[in-house]
């Protein structure tokens, strides 16, 4: 189900266990700002389709994620004089076109991979802008099932 | 002319320290000569001014022409931290480069600093409607080749023995650069 504050799919308690007391809404990114793109950009990083033995289907719905991530960013920039964020978002979408919805293999997921690394990047400016430090989806992990993600110390 | 609209800029780390982000005046050269005396000296090996001289920290202090060299301090409290420098040449066939030099004081590493900085500087690259950036870096600086990196510069090449560092030791030179979104159109 989806988070009612972040709209993303993450556990309701960090680590996954029982489920948040009732009228408690526990959600890691509430208060915090773009809260939606991170959660966004989260539920992508720390979703099925890296898994080794990620379905056809788990691409499809990373790509659907990106793309409504990279609509959400272009939404947040609308406001914003950064272009070098507009830049790096027209690099996102190109590599989500050429992943292609519904392809699989290495080279889709290498695409996706980088449209996502570009999404990164731009949430980075949007926060720089506001004076703040880029977005280390590592702090989130306890509310995803990011067992099997490969650790990127990238990020 | 370089717009500087956005100076002070206040951001923080991610240890929750508070920096400002703004560029260098002749006043800073106090803070700066501090700034410099604590770098090891494999961080000082690009220099080509003498850094260990007082004198040429101030005479380099004196002489700022933005449109021309413009360094950005990183200054926490009353201390400098970090400087990040954008060398640009205001006619010829290279107009369109902005040389790039970054460094944050050891102590303020791995805060996210160096990537703020490195932000800033493709700001202003920009809005100054450069081309390209250009960062040099000797290749035992992998930790600046990994910051710029993450940050869009494309390694374009390794020079063997290119560079020799302030006491004739050779090294080898990585180039980075940077596409701007003005080359895209
Ligand atoms: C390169 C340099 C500017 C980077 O500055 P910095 O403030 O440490 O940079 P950042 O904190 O933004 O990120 C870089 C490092 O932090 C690490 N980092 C990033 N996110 C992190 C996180 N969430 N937790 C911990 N570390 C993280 C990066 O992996 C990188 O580490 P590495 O050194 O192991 O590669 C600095 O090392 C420096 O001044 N070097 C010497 C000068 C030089 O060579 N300049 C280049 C000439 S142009
Ligand atoms: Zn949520």
């Amino acid at each position: 189900m989806n988070c009612p504050v972040c709209g993303a799919e993450h556990f309701s308690v960090p680590g996954g266990g029982k489920a948040a007391p009732a009228g408690e809404r526990l959600c890691p990114y509430q208060g915090v700002p773009y809260t939606g793109l991170r959660a966004g950009h989260d539920q992508i990083y720390f979703g099925r389709w890296r898994r080794i033995d990620a379905s056809t289907i788990d691409l499809r719905r990373a790509y659907h994620q990106l793309e409504r991530l990279l609509n959400g960013i272009a939404v947040a920039l609308e406001t914003e004089d950064i272009p070098a964020a507009r830049s790096d978002l027209g690099k996102a979408v190109e590599a989500l076109h050429t992943a292609g919805p519904g392809e699989d293999g290495p080279e889709a997921l290498r695409y996706l991979d980088h449209a996502l690394s570009y999404a990164h990047r731009v949430i980075g400016d949007l926060l720089h802008e506001k004076g703040l430090p880029p977005h280390s989806p590592a702090d989130f992990a306890g509310w995803y099932d990011a067992g099997e993600v490969p650790f990127r110390e990238d990020w | 002319m370089i717009p500087l609209e956005r100076y002070p800029k206040e951001i923080s780390l991610r240890d929750d320290a508070r920096v400002v982000l703004r560029p260098m005046i002749p006043e800073d050269a106090d803070g700066l000569w501090s700034f410099l005396r604590q770098l090891p000296e494999i961080d000082k090996a690009h220099f080509h001014e003498d850094v260990d001289r007082r004198e040429e920290v101030d005479r380099w202090a004196k002489s700022l022409d933005y449109e021309a060299v413009l360094p950005i301090l990183a200054i926490r409290g009353d201390r400098v931290v970090g400087t990040v420098t954008l060398y640009r040449n205001k006619t010829g066939w290279k107009q369109r480069i902005g040389i790039v030099r970054i460094l944050i004081a050891p102590d303020h590493r791995h805060l996210g600093l160096g990537t703020a900085m490195i932000r800033e500087i493709r700001h202003l690259g920009e809005k100054v409607a450069l081309n390209y950036l250009l960062a040099e870096v000797i290749e035992e600086q992998q930790a600046a080749v990994r910051a710029l990196e993450r940050m869009g510069f494309e390694k374009t090449g390794v020079y063997r023995n290119f560079v020799n560092d302030r006491k004739g030791h050779l090294h080898n030179l990585v180039v980075l650069l940077h596409p701007m979104s003005g080359l895209e159109k």
